[in-house]
C-alpha cells in the first residue's frame, strides 16, 4: 500500500504532463487559426474566387491577419467570402479597402490580400463589406500573351523575308553584305579616304600656321588691308588710265589697237572684282 | 479447413461476447478505482521510457532520411512541418501502439493466462470478487486511457528528435522550428489521430485480456496466449489504422 501511494504521484505527473502537452498543442494550433483571440468579421464579394478555400490565410501588408471562414455562392456570378480577422488590424482597414485573391508562391495556397484604402476614411466596422479587386486572371493573361505572340509571328515572317532579300537580292544592302568585290572596292575607297583625310589634316595645319601665301591670304588681316588699298589705288589708277585711253581712242590711228585693249581691260576688271568678292567672303566666314 | 473456419467464427462470437460483457460491466458499480490506478501506473507510466526512446529516434531518423529528398526540391524549409505532420498523424500513434502491443498486450495475456491456468481466477470467483471486473475492466480502461497520453508524449519527443535531426546540418532555433510546425498543423491532423489512439488502446487491452482470459488449461497455453495476443493486437492496430485513415479522408474531402 505504501509502495502504491509512492508510485501514485508519478502516474499523476505522467497524466497531467500528457494532458498539458495536448492542450498546449491544441491551444497554439487554434491560436494560429484565430480561434481564441478576439476577432471581427469582414465580407467581400467576388465574381470568381479561383480556388480559395475555407481556412486560407488573409493577408494585410504581407502579414497573416485572419482566415477565410466561409465561402458562399449567392448568384451565378457572385460569391460572398467571409473572413475572420484579428481585432488589432481593424483600425488599419478603412471603409474603401480592397480585397483581392492571389496565390502564395508558384505552388502555394491561395491567399486573400487586403489593400488598406485611403487613410482619412473611417475605420471598417464589424461585419463590414469591402470591395473586391479582380486580380490578374490567368485567362486574360493568356489572351494578352496570345496577341503579343501573334505579333511576334508577323514580325518574324517579315524578318525572314527581309533576311531572304538580303541574302539573295540585288539591292545596295545585300551587296554590302554579300558581294566580295563590292566590299573590296569599299575597302579601297576607305583607304583612299583615309589617305586624303590625312593630307587634308596636313593642309589645314599648314593653313593655320600662317606662313604660306594662301594661309596668309586666309588668315592675315594686314595683308587684307594692303590688298584693299592696292585695289583702291588700282581703281584710281585705272580711272586716270581710262581717261587717257578715252583721249587716245579718239585718236584715229590708235583706235583699232585700243578697241582690243579695251576688251582686255574690261576682262581684267571683272577678274579683279571676283577676286575681291572671294576675299570678302573668306573674311566674313572667318 | 472447415474446423479452422469454424474456429474463426467461434472466436469472432467469443470476442464479441467478451466486448459486450466489458461494456456491460464498465458502468456497473462497484468500481475498482485503486486497481485501475495501479494498472494505469504499470501499463502507462512504465511504458513511457520505451515510448520516449522510440519516439525520439523516429523523429530523428525521419528528419535525416527525408532531408536529401526535400533538399532535392529545395524544400528543406518544409522539413519540420512534414516530419511533425507524419509524426502526429501516423508514425507516433502506430509506433506507440505497436510497442504497447508488444509490451502490454503480451504482458496482460501472459499474466491473465497464468492466473487462469493456475485457477486463481476461479478462486477469485469463489471469494465473491468479480474477476472480470477486477482484472479485465481495469486493464482495458487503463490501456484505453494511457495509450493516447503515451502517444502525446511520443509526438512531443518525436518533434524534439526532429529538431535534433534538423540541427545536424543546419542551424534552426527551437522557436522557429516550433513555429514552422504550428504553421503546418491543423485540427484535422490532430483530432482524428488522437481519437484513433483510444481505439488502439482499447484493442490492445481487450485482445490481451481476451487471450489471457480464454487460455485453456495447461502451462504452454500461457505462452500461446502471450504470443497470439501480440500478433492479434498488432494486426488489429493496422486494421483500425486503415479504417481510421479512410474515415478521416472521407471526412476531410467533404
Amino acid at each position: 500500500m505504501n509502495k502504491e501511494s509512492g508510485n501514485q504521484w508519478k502516474l499523476g505527473m505522467f497524466v497531467i504532463i500528457g494532458i498539458i502537452l495536448f492542450v498546449i498543442a491544441i491551444y497554439f494550433i487554434g491560436k494560429s487559426k484565430n480561434l481564441f483571440s478576439s476577432t471581427f468579421t469582414l465580407h467581400s464579394q467576388f465574381k470568381n474566387v479561383r480556388g480559395l478555400k475555407v481556412g486560407n490565410n488573409v493577408r494585410f501588408a504581407g502579414i497573416n491577419v485572419g482566415t477565410i471562414a466561409e465561402i458562399e455562392l449567392i448568384t451565378d456570378t457572385s460569391v460572398i467570402v467571409d473572413m475572420i480577422m484579428k481585432v488589432e488590424v481593424q483600425k488599419f482597414i478603412k471603409s474603401d479597402a480592397m480585397a483581392s485573391i492571389g496565390s502564395d508562391g508558384l505552388m502555394g495556397d491561395k491567399v486573400l490580400t487586403i489593400y488598406p484604402g485611403t487613410f482619412n476614411k473611417r475605420m471598417i466596422s464589424n461585419n463590414g463589406f469591402i470591395n473586391s479587386k479582380n486580380a490578374l486572371e490567368m485567362e486574360e493573361l493568356l489572351k494578352s500573351i496570345k496577341t503579343s505572340v501573334d505579333n511576334v509571328g508577323i514580325i518574324t515572317t517579315q524578318l525572314a523575308e527581309f533576311t531572304f532579300k538580303i541574302n539573295n537580292g540585288k539591292g545596295a544592302l545585300s551587296k554590302l553584305i554579300t558581294d566580295e568585290e563590292f566590299s573590296k572596292s569599299l575597302k579601297g575607297t576607305l583607304i583612299n579616304l583615309e589617305i586624303s583625310s590625312k593630307e587634308f589634316a596636313k593642309f589645314t595645319v599648314k593653313m593655320n600656321d600662317g606662313k604660306g601665301a594662301l594661309s596668309k591670304l586666309v588668315s592675315d588681316e594686314q595683308l587684307a588691308n594692303k590688298l584693299d588699298s592696292t585695289i583702291s589705288n588700282l581703281q584710281t589708277g585705272t580711272k586716270g588710265l581710262s581717261e587717257n585711253m578715252e583721249a587716245a581712242k579718239s585718236n584715229l590711228f590708235l583706235r583699232g589697237f585700243f578697241n582690243t585693249k579695251k576688251k582686255n581691260a574690261a576682262k581684267r576688271a571683272v577678274e579683279l572684282k571676283k577676286n575681291e568678292k572671294v576675299l570678302k567672303e573668306v573674311n566674313n566666314s572667318k | 479447413m472447415t474446423t479452422n473456419l469454424k474456429d474463426v467464427f467461434n472466436n469472432t462470437t467469443n470476442v464479441t461476447i467478451f466486448t459486450f460483457r466489458f461494456w456491460d460491466e464498465v458502468f456497473k458499480p462497484p468500481f475498482e478505482i485503486k486497481e485501475f490506478i495501479k494498472q494505469c501506473y504499470l501499463l502507462g507510466y512504465k511504458a513511457l521510457p520505451l515510448v520516449a526512446i522510440t519516439g525520439f529516434i523516429m523523429g530523428l531518423v525521419l528528419t535525416i532520411q527525408s532531408r536529401p529528398t526535400m533538399a532535392k526540391f529545395g524544400a528543406e524549409a518544409w522539413l519540420p512541418g512534414m516530419v511533425a505532420l507524419s509524426m502526429i498523424k501516423e508514425v507516433a500513434p502506430i509506433i506507440t501502439a505497436l510497442i504497447c502491443a508488444g509490451k502490454i498486450s503480451s504482458g496482460i495475456g501472459a499474466e491473465l493466462g497464468s492466473m487462469k491456468v493456475t485457477e486463481q481466477i476461479d478462486a477469485m470467483e469463489v471469494s465473491a470478487i468479480n474477476p472480470f471486473k477486477y482484472l479485465v475492466v481495469t486493464r482495458i480502461l487503463a490501456t484505453t486511457v494511457m495509450i493516447p497520453i503515451l502517444v502525446v508524449f511520443a509526438d512531443c519527443i518525436g518533434i524534439i528528435g526532429g529538431f535534433t535531426g534538423m540541427n545536424i546540418h543546419t542551424d534552426v532555433t527551437l522557436f522557429r522550428y516550433l513555429h514552422k510546425i504550428l504553421e503546418s498543423l491543423n485540427f484535422i491532423d490532430i483530432v482524428p489521430a488522437t481519437i484513433k489512439t483510444f481505439f488502439f488502446g482499447f484493442f490492445i487491452g481487450m485482445i490481451g485480456c481476451y487471450k489471457g482470459f480464454t487460455a485453456s488449461n495447461g502451462t504452454e497455453s500461457v505462452g500461446r496466449a502471450a504470443n497470439s495476443a501480440v500478433v492479434a493486437a498488432s494486426l488489429a492496430i493496422f486494421i483500425i489504422d486503415m479504417i481510421a485513415v479512410q474515415l478521416t479522408d472521407l471526412y476531410a474531402s467533404l
